[in-house]
């Protein structure tokens, strides 16, 4: 009971969310037994939250920093489409195993380098990451839209789309990737020196920079990191919808956005949790996937996630509002004795 | 001479220029009065919405719920127009309404609450598009009423040219002007106006010095709701219907268009002037790439380029000039 107690006040707002996680699963469940708890449904969404999930880690990142990623979606799409080039390509056709290979590696590669892309004109000239990922947000959608010319492209080797479809023991390949991203980026952001550094300079970049760190090689790779994080997500959407478009993906930018926020992470920096976005990516996705299986319209859905949001965020500000009062009294009081 | 070199909008000016003379010598078309009032026409609704954002960005924050809010005008002023029978101006002051509505939650959810605006903008981005598409289900409305279509193609002017069409000033760029106009006065003339400055500049001097900050915060956001409702009508009088879908990603294009014109996302600076040649810059492209005969897919590829090499070029200036300032410091 202590430990409980104990992790209840180091990691507060992760156990608000996963609380409200379970009561919303079970209130699912209890609405449609029959569906919504069927093993069926259960795989259905464990394919489907990976590539979301990964994307939010990605943006995630960056949001620590006090910056944002508004290109990660077409940094996914042009990866993929650049993926899919090397698929569909006669050579591809010829030894397959071959050809999925070189197109993982050029999917990394690509994706590297539109972080990299990112990271040096946000890094090293120093202009607001917003506006940055602005302009490579464009740069990038028409790099790929010369690829397809508007297109789709399709005709991928069949072992693709086991990256995307299969499974592993009965665990869908997905989930296994999305939980060695969890478990890697959990080190990475959370216990490693290079973790603090993303923190401090969320919290105050002048300050870290004066306490001698290099904050432009930290940004750095709070972009690359990115950029493969999106690289990632796009392996698997080009694989689950077996071809590459321009605009793959282009809904999970600003759910990502929301995603990471509901998470307990600060859009100015410096606080947040990669458990946080996990909990909101699956409260997220228990709530779309509940409400569609209850039959209700897909846009109340987006008004009920956009409504959630503020809300959440409100009951944040209040209860700190209290906290602080509380506190303004406790200090009074002890003062006057 | 020099002082004009040196003033924020010399960059922008000096890539429309370029860009105007290369365009001139590869098409023939683009100098002519007729072209040059087409690409003010079609970059109107952008050019509207960008000077409802122009308050926003200066004051530091950002209204990512544009787009949706011009599909919530476009729909409400659509069923209107179509269901009852009113006239342009109470269209107009609907549509104004729904979009000042809109700003007015945004801004209580900001000041009240304390949600960083991007955030908060993003909630209310969601919810509305939301309410757009479950009202009208994706579908388009169309047949609107006689005097809206005389109203989408009423001119001011009537200068006959060769090929036997006239010339005048079409009602949606008279409306831009119009709202650049409103937009310069109440920046540097209101009291409001000169407390959007102080407020992107430093918050907590802005309190100090006495701007009731959360009044202008609202008054910030409604103003930007306001436009996007004229936005909408406008939009409306040029495709002659409404489809919900179209407006999809219409934020970050009004972004852009702020930030090219010079306003930083940081606040505190950014100028109607700069504003309107960003929106000027941003149809040249468009307009430009068309006529050169350039494939449409290189278009984004050109606006991005733009994008990224305006601002960092504004960022290096801007540290140059610092470093100098240091220089003469420890000279003196």
């Amino acid at each position: 009971m202590n430990y409980i107690k104990k992790i209840q006040s180091k990691h507060s707002n992760e156990f608000t969310l996963t609380i409200i996680f379970i009561g919303i699963f079970i209130l699912m469940g209890a609405l449609s037994p029959d569906k919504f708890l069927s093993i069926n449904n259960i795989k259905t969404m464990a394919f489907q939250m990976p590539e979301f999930g990964i994307m939010a880690i990605g943006m995630m990142i960056t949001i620590l920093t006090g910056g944002i990623n508004l290109s990660i979606t077409n940094g996914a799409a042009l990866s993929a489409i650049v993926t899919a080039f090397i698929l569909s390509s006669d050579f591809s056709e010829t030894n397959p195993i071959m050809g999925v290979v070189l197109a993982l590696i050029a999917c990394i590669i690509v994706a590297s380098l539109t972080g990299i892309i990112n990271g040096t004109v946000i890094a090293y000239i120093g202009v607001a990451p917003m506006l940055v990922t602005l302009g490579t947000k464009t740069l990038f959608e028409g790099i790929g839209l010369n690829f397809t010319k508007g297109g789709a492209i399709s005709g991928f080797p069949d072992i693709y789309s086991e990256i995307g479809n299969g499974d592993l023991l009965g665990i869908p390949i997905p989930l296994i990737l999305y939980i060695v991203v969890i478990v890697i980026s959990y080190l990475l952001i959370e216990r490693s020196a290079w973790g603090t550094e993303v923190f401090m300079v969320g919290c105050n970049e002048t300050a870290t920079r004066f306490s001698g760190i290099n904050t432009k090689k930290t940004l750095m790779k709070v972009y690359l990191f990115s950029g493969i994080m999106s690289g990632i997500a796009s392996l698997i959407i080009s694989s689950r919808y077996n071809s590459a478009k321009t605009d793959y993906g282009s809904s999970y930018l600003m759910q990502s956005i929301t995603a990471v926020v509901l998470g307990g992470t600060s859009i100015s920096g410096g606080h947040g949790s990669v458990v946080g976005t996990i909990v909101a990516i699956a409260i997220m996705q228990v709530i779309s996937t509940g409400l569609n299986i209850l039959g209700v319209n897909r846009y109340i859905v987006d008004i009920i996630t956009g409504g959630i949001l503020i809300v959440i965020l409100a009951i944040r500000f209040i209860s700190k509002e209290m906290a602080d009062k509380k506190m303004i009294k406790l200090r009074s009081a002890s003062s006057v004795k | 001479m020099k002082k004009f070199t040196k003033r924020k909008e010399f960059g922008i000016i000096l890539i429309i220029l370029i860009m105007s003379f290369i365009l001139t010598i590869v098409s023939s078309a683009f100098l002519k009065a007729d072209n040059i009032i087409d690409i003010l026409r079609n970059n109107a609704v952008y050019g509207i919405m960008a000077f409802g954002m122009l308050p926003v960005l200066i004051s530091g924050g950002i209204d990512l719920s544009v787009a949706s809010s011009i599909a919530l005008c476009a729909v409400v002023a659509g069923k209107i127009m179509t269901v009852f029978d009113t006239n342009i101006v109470i269209v107009f002051i609907i549509s104004m309404l729904v979009g000042a509505l809109i700003g007015l939650i945004n801004g209580l959810i900001i000041t009240k609450l304390k949600i960083a605006p991007m955030v908060a903008t993003l909630g209310i981005m969601t919810v509305t598009l939301g309410v757009v598409l479950l009202y009208t289900g994706g579908t388009w409305i169309s047949g609107l009423p006689e005097y809206f279509k005389e109203f989408g193609m009423a001119k001011l002017g009537n200068i006959p040219t060769k090929n036997g069409l006239t010339l005048g000033i079409p009602s949606q760029v008279i409306i831009l002007i119009l709202s650049g106009v409103v937009t310069w006065l109440m920046l540097r003339y209101t009291l409001i106006g000169r407390g959007i400055y102080a407020i992107g500049g430093s918050e907590a001097s802005a309190v100090r010095v006495g701007y009731n900050v959360d009044k202008i915060k609202v008054f910030i956001y409604m103003y930007s709701g306001i436009m996007t409702g004229i936005a909408a009508v406008v939009h409306t009088s040029i495709v002659q219907q409404v489809d919900p879908n179209t407006f999809l990603g219409y934020e970050l294009t009004v972004i852009s268009t702020v930030v090219i014109g010079g306003a930083s996302t940081m606040g505190g600076v950014g100028t109607v002037l700069g504003t309107t040649f960003g929106i000027i810059l941003m149809g040249i492209l468009q307009n430009g790439l068309i006529l050169a005969k350039i494939p449409t897919y290189w278009q984004k590829i050109v606006m991005g380029l733009v994008i990224l090499i305006a601002i960092s070029v504004d960022v290096i200036n801007r540290k140059r000039e610092q470093s100098k300032l240091v220089r003469v410091d420890v000279e003196g």
